[in-house]
């Protein structure tokens, strides 16, 4: 289930909808669950570099989702004012302590574990990490930007691929880098005028920017928080490579 | 196991996996962040869009509007010519939510007023200021250049010429305090650097006419912007902040260019990140002091300390520098003494441009030197020569280590 996207002027952002409701409305929980939906994968890396088996992340992203969507633990983040992704991290280290001063048995024996979020080829993924000499939590970050950036691109495609403008996606998506795009090129394998190509261009960029914004916005207290979010995780990103450059 | 191979533009490795629609996750982010411009506006938000040139123009009749070129949480800028002067400047029209505020106009007259005095090389000239039908708006000088966030972001701040940003950085405020006006908005984004390497300091005091921090601040956080920068003090007590706050600022400024990192929590000093003279450490962490009184009280002084440690990098001579006076107003030695500095700084930086290209291209501008006033064929005859030379050398080598060819 996907919010539209917000508007300019917006004012309330999916996570301070969650923050603000406490865990006790319904549409909070909803939303709280796409939201967890998301972003499962960069906590199950996380836990991965703290030293958590395969077994052991699945268990405890699924069992920490389970038990903010489930059981309304959400009380008293009216308070909480800061990044779903601060949060998240900070409510699985907590989580994480809570588990490991509990008895295995009793989290097993329960069998209610909901599987709240698809970690299916995660562990999968985890293998094909290229190792970087980062903390877990920056890790953890660089996870995240790279999965904002992921859905991002990924729904921007599909926008392009469900009108029947996946050539021009595929031809224009290297102006989203900064690449060089020879629009005249472009124009002759697209039969379009070179004018409709840089027309073309500008939209792209303008709608990744928007569909990016969105996307952010989904994840801070507030809409005026997101340029700040956005350079985060570019920090996060360039603290890997600077890192894997080493 | 990687497959990673490096992204063209920015050379950062990245794998299949890790590149979105086969793009380069980095650039992917900068290029959606990078604003494009003269001049840069902090980064956040706005809260409605920003009104049209042909909204503008009947309120603004000196000048001939020319285009929105960027906007951000306080308002539009946008580029402009002064009919009288054929001046081109930069107009800032304040956001309407933001001029709304209760006891804006007052505040927004008295600092302008103090701002339209800050005439120095480093900072962005007010040249006017007014408020015409619901606009309330500042023309500025306009600067052909760069944020420092936007240098930074595309890698392109060599520890050499962080120093000389610095340097000038602290010749602005200094200046500013002498004339009683704190910034208390120091930050990359308010740092402009135009395309001769000089630095310009945007928005000077305009967090206080905005309210930013006065008892107005909790209620107007939704249009602050990163608070990395800010002192604790500015968090703390708001209303006794002083010049000292903008040299913590500075020092988050100064720790960031160098390592790429925001001083946060229990942060290693800068040369533990990455190669540097682990004297600018020194200087950095006393920037960044919690307590004021610890801090360096003048920027001047961080300007002396980053001084003496350029100059003796380059083995010169350390300047004596203990209890050196700001002085009120610059005086026509220390304009003289500011140009030179500038002009060093531009060296300098054609110096660290000249190291990035690599030895070999180092070596070519080296000889273009020692060579320059040579006619072209005396240049082709020693060239021929020189070669002749390496080679007989290569020979006799060869020939000495007794290998049979």
């Amino acid at each position: 289930m996907e919010a539209p996207a917000p508007s300019e002027g917006f004012h309330t952002t999916r996570w301070s909808q969650v923050a603000a409701a406490g865990g006790d409305d319904a549409a909070a929980r909803t939303a709280l669950e796409a939201l967890c939906a998301r972003y499962g994968y960069p906590l199950y890396a996380f836990a991965r570099r703290k030293g958590a088996g395969a077994a052991e992340a699945e268990d405890l992203v699924q069992g920490l989702f389970t038990r903010l969507i489930e059981k309304r633990e959400l009380r008293g983040l009216a308070r909480e004012k800061g990044r779903f992704r601060s949060f998240l991290l900070a409510a699985l280290q907590h989580h994480w302590a809570n588990e490991r001063d509990r008895e295995q048995a009793l989290r097993r024996g329960g069998g209610a574990l909901v599987r709240a979020v698809d970690l299916a080829g995660a562990d999968e993924r985890f293998a094909r990490e290229p190792a970087r000499e980062l903390t877990p939590e920056q890790h953890f970050e660089r996870a995240w930007a790279l999965e904002v950036l992921r859905v991002a691109t990924g729904r921007l495609a599909e926008e392009y691929r469900a009108s029947g403008r996946a050539e021009l996606f595929e031809a224009l998506k290297g102006e989203l880098e900064g690449a060089h795009v020879p629009h005249a090129e472009v124009a002759a394998t697209l039969g379009l005028s070179p004018g409709a190509v840089k027309v073309a261009a500008h939209r792209l960029r303008e709608r990744f920017g928007t569909t990016l914004r969105a996307l952010v916005a989904d994840t801070v207290a507030s809409p005026a928080a997101v340029e700040a979010e956005l350079g985060a995780l570019l920090r996060a990103l360039e603290a890997g490579n600077s890192a894997a450059a080493l | 196991m990687t497959d990673a191979t490096p992204c063209p533009r920015c050379g950062a490795p990245r794998t299949p996996a890790e590149s979105p629609q086969g793009l380069c996750p980095r650039c992917l982010l900068a290029e959606s962040l990078g604003v494009e411009g003269s001049v840069v506006l902090s980064a956040v938000t706005p809260t409605e869009p920003p009104p049209t040139v042909a909204e503008l123009a009947p309120h603004l009749p000196q000048l001939a509007l020319e285009g929105l070129l960027a906007r951000g949480g306080m308002g539009a800028v946008y580029r402009a010519t002064q009919k009288n002067l054929a001046r081109p400047v930069a107009l800032k029209v304040l956001d309407r939510a933001i001029a709304a505020r209760p006891g804006f106009t007052e505040r927004f007259e008295r600092e302008a007023r103090a701002l339209a005095r800050l005439t120095h090389p480093n900072i962005v000239t007010v040249h006017e200021h007014g408020t015409s039908g619901p606009y309330t708006w500042l023309v500025m000088e306009l600067v052909d250049g760069a944020s420092l966030r936007h240098l930074m972001r595309q890698g392109r701040v060599a520890p050499r010429e962080a120093l000389a940003i610095v340097v000038q950085v602290c010749e602005a405020l200094q200046f500013a305090h002498d004339q009683g006006v704190v910034h208390r908005d120091v930050k990359p984004e308010n740092i402009l650097v135009d395309r001769r390497g000089r630095v310009k300091i945007l928005d000077f005091g305009l967090a206080k006419v905005l309210g930013r921090d006065t008892d107005s601040f909790t209620r107007t956080s939704q249009v602050l912007g990163t608070p990395h920068y800010m002192a604790p003090e500015q968090w703390e007590r708001p209303l006794e902040v002083d010049h000292r706050a903008d040299i913590f600022a500075l020092g988050v400024v100064f720790y960031e260019l160098l390592t790429g990192e925001l001083p946060m929590g229990r942060f290693a000093p800068p040369s533990q990140k990455v190669a540097l003279d682990v004297r600018l450490d020194g200087v950095v962490l006393r920037a960044l002091e919690k307590e004021p009184e610890l801090r360096y009280q003048q920027a001047s002084e961080v300007k002396t300390d980053v001084e003496r440690i350029r100059g003796t990098e380059r083995g010169a001579v350390p300047e004596p520098t203990a209890g050196k006076a700001p002085a009120a107003a610059p005086t026509a030695r220390g304009r003289r003494r500011a140009q030179e500095e500038r002009l060093q700084a531009r060296r300098d930086e054609r110096e660290s441009v000249r190291g990035r290209r690599g030895p070999v291209a180092a070596l070519r501008s080296g000889l273009d030197e020692l060579l320059r006033g040579v006619p072209s064929p005396v240049r082709l005859l020693i060239g021929l020569h020189m070669l002749f030379l390496i080679l007989a050398a290569l020979l006799a080598l060869v020939a000495s280590t007794g290998f049979d060819f």
